[in-house]
């Protein structure tokens, strides 16, 4: 294993998955990511917030993607007389998994994820069943909706959205974390843009937001970015995937066949492989029917763009924590930057790139 | 300069027109004709949207575009403000041989609301009721059951499928039969989701607005936000505020927090729905325009709903999108109530937000 890799992933990983980021408020990993990658490239944002950074360098227009937002929760109803909130999830955590859960606000505010519910299958939980309390008292009601940006004391209010207040720990080889998905592909692809030398292609990496609530970072981002070649990293959880395609954690990086939505292209599928022969990292396969990534957006995207999803393989734990394997993690860093640094083949054909040349894009 | 006068009579004769989607023609010939002598193009789009133009005060006048968004410049950003002309109602998809008529819903009618009602069918108008089974044909399970779509039928008066055929087609659009009043502050009638939406885009244009606007009335919006969709790629806007009628919250015995918004209590401006996350910056320009003019403004609870924002937003390379509804009490259904001090500040708030926009958007 690579020390270098490993130890700037040891170092970057635990304030990516602290910074906050729910989908549609991803503020805080935005600027982690921007400090993180100062001087690889040009930076901009989009209306949906997500960050693309630029390192062209002519060749082939390819787009690599790790959405940053992690599942929080948005406050629908605050009661004016205990200053206890309602709420709505906001990505996939299931009402049973965040009971319990500490939440944190933008301006660092905390509350916990309550229930008064007992008894029962937790499966029978929906997000009705919850309450958010952040031991503030009564509530100031709609104060805010007058100012917007006025001060705002401890109170919730209607509209505030929180991520979880991820505490990473580390067991062993093993990274138990919240936010791992996807702030462990955010952090293998920022380490492999750091590490990256001279790329052959023209790429443009988009940490994507809003992922979480389907796609729609990636949705933009394609549409935007115009790739000729794209590869998606995301974090994949062992159980939702065939328990006959043997994918599990501590066996390298996972290149997607086929996820909801989603067949993999050829020749992006070609290229995943010539950079694990490079690199020298191991790949297993992952085939999932009912879950996908961002993969199927951009596959989609205009006219179709030949893509590839690489997988950090992950388990759950049925609570808040996801663990992944810091192997894997370094590996699919590796696989990135073994993929940057090839020299294109096959992808890009001369008459899409004639078109882009001639009509002027966006 | 103050905001444009609310205008009462096109929102009452658009409540009258049927216009389920689809088969928004009626609705589109009453729009047209109320704003053709304000607009500098007007055009139907091949879904069948509505597209006008409108040159801000003091520039030239818009000129037809196939394609792409108006010249930016001084002059601030290209702002779509849309709202959809189609309603919820039904469709007429068999004739039996005793006459009746087998009906599919368009867009969400709660089946509860059905028994009994009166549906005015096709080009002629032609009323039919919602077969009640008699009293003395009930079981104690029919009383305690929601008869489902599939068991309901429309009886138009006639005994046999000739009969029946003369007055009404298969695909015939049904809507409710309801005629606008007023009844106090209330404005009674049917679809004011989103004919009110409708009527304050038509008022906001009746004066040269203050940054270029292209108005889109859109179509389709209950069965998918389809209109929109086509609409938002072509038109390629800066930004975008959707016009809405959205459900009043309140009910017997619920707490003010829980029964938001409110009919009369301002504009609604939506943080977060099913489709949407509301962009920050628009949201705060609305909050702070809304401040400083006194206006009342109430938030949507977060995580209910959808709208056409949801695919503007995510229209091309991404459009930053917000939403302005009046809360009305009872859609979907044939008597809405509305507050018309609601639609004025609607008019009022949206004005002025477009005068800030011209000097706060980069």
């Amino acid at each position: 294993m690579s020390s270098a890799t490993a130890a700037s992933l040891q170092s970057t990983l635990p304030a990516l998955l602290t910074a906050y980021g729910p989908p549609g408020r991803e503020t805080g990993v935005r600027q982690a990511l921007r400090r993180l990658l100062r001087g690889t490239g040009t930076f901009s944002e989009d209306a949906i917030g997500n960050l693309h950074l630029h390192a062209g360098r002519g060749g082939p227009r390819l787009l690599i993607t790790a959405h940053m937002d992690a599942p929080g929760i948005i406050v629908t109803k605050v009661d004016s007389s205990t200053g206890a909130a309602r709420l709505g999830i906001l990505g996939g955590r299931r009402a049973a998994e965040l009971v319990g859960a500490t939440v944190r606000f933008e301006d660092g505010r905390v509350a916990v994820v309550t229930t008064d519910r007992t008894g029962g299958k937790d499966g029978d939980l929906d997000a009705d069943a919850l309450s958010l309390e952040g031991g503030a008292g009564k509530s100031s009601g709609r104060k805010r909706a007058a100012s917007a940006n006025g001060a705002r004391g401890a109170r919730l209010e209607v509209g505030d959205v929180a991520g979880m207040d991820d505490r990473p720990t580390r067991l062993g080889d093993l990274w138990c974390a919240a936010n791992l998905d996807n702030r462990a592909g955010c952090a293998a692809l920022a380490a492999a843009l750091r590490a990256a030398r001279r790329s052959r292609f023209d790429v443009t990496a988009v940490f994507a937001a809003q992922s979480d609530l389907g796609s729609r970072g990636a949705t933009t981002a394609a549409f935007g970015a115009e790739p000729e070649l794209a590869i998606v990293i995301d974090v994949a959880h062992v159980g939702d995937s065939k328990e006959t395609s043997g994918f599990a954690v501590g066996k390298g990086p996972g290149l997607a066949l086929k996820e909801s939505g989603f067949l993999a292209h050829p020749d992006a599928l070609e290229l995943v492989r010539r950079a694990a022969r490079v690199a020298k990292t191991p790949l297993q396969y992952l085939i999932r029917e009912n879950e996908g990534s961002d993969a199927r957006a951009i596959r989609m995207s205009r006219s179709g763009v030949p893509t590839a999803m690489i997988a950090i393989p992950a388990r759950r734990s049925g609570g808040l924590w996801s663990l992944v394997h810091a192997d894997d993690l370094t590996q699919v860093s590796q696989l990135i930057s073994a993929i940057l640094t090839l020299a294109p083949k096959g992808a890009g054909s001369p008459s899409r790139r004639a078109r882009r040349g001639k009509g002027g894009r966006r | 300069m103050s905001a444009p006068r609310f205008r009462e009579d096109l929102l009452e004769a658009l409540s009258n027109a049927s216009g389920v989607s689809g088969g928004e023609s009626e609705v589109r010939a009453l729009i047209a004709a109320a704003v053709r002598d304000q607009v500098d193009t007007l055009e139907v789009d091949a879904m069948g949207s509505l597209v006008a133009r409108i040159a801000p005060a003091g520039a030239a006048p818009a000129k037809h575009r196939a394609n792409g968004a108006a010249p930016r410049g001084r002059r601030g950003p290209h702002a779509m403000l849309c709202a959809h002309m189609d309603e919820v109602g039904v469709m007429v998809h068999a004739i039996e041989k005793d006459g009746r008529l087998r009906i599919r819903r368009v867009g969400g009618i709660d089946p509860r609301i059905l028994i009994g009602q009166v549906f005015r069918l096709g080009p002629k108008r032609v009323a039919g009721v919602v077969g009640v089974l008699p009293a003395h044909l009930l079981t104690k399970e029919d009383e305690e059951k929601v008869v489902p779509y599939e068991d309901l039928y429309l009886d138009i008066g006639a005994s046999t499928r000739e009969e029946a055929a003369k007055q009404v087609s298969i695909g015939d659009y049904g809507v409710f039969d309801s005629v606008y009043e007023s009844w106090g502050r209330v404005r009674k009638g049917k679809a004011f989701d989103d004919r009110v939406g409708c009527a304050v885009l038509a008022s906001l244009i009746q004066e040269r607005p203050p940054i270029p606007v292209t108005a889109v009335w859109s179509v389709q919006e209950e069965i998918g936000l389809r209109g929109a969709t086509a609409a938002a790629r072509r038109v390629a806007p800066d930004l975008a505020i959707v016009l809405e009628g959205t459900a009043a919250g309140e009910a017997p015995g619920a707490t003010a927090e829980e029964s938001a918004p409110h009919m009369g209590g301002g504009p609604t401006i939506t943080i977060q729905d099913r489709s949407l996350m509301a962009d920050v910056r628009l949201n705060d320009v609305l909050t702070r325009v809304a401040a400083r003019r006194k206006i009342p403004t109430q938030w949507k609870r977060p995580g209910v709903g959808g709208t056409d924002a949801g695919k503007i937003a995510l229209s091309g390379a991404g459009v930053p999108s917000a939403v302005v509804s009046v809360a009305c009490r009872y859609i979907h259904a044939p008597a809405a109530y509305l507050d018309l001090r609601d639609a004025q500040r609607s008019v009022d708030l949206v004005w002025h937000a477009l005068e800030a926009l011209r000097k706060e958007w980069p």
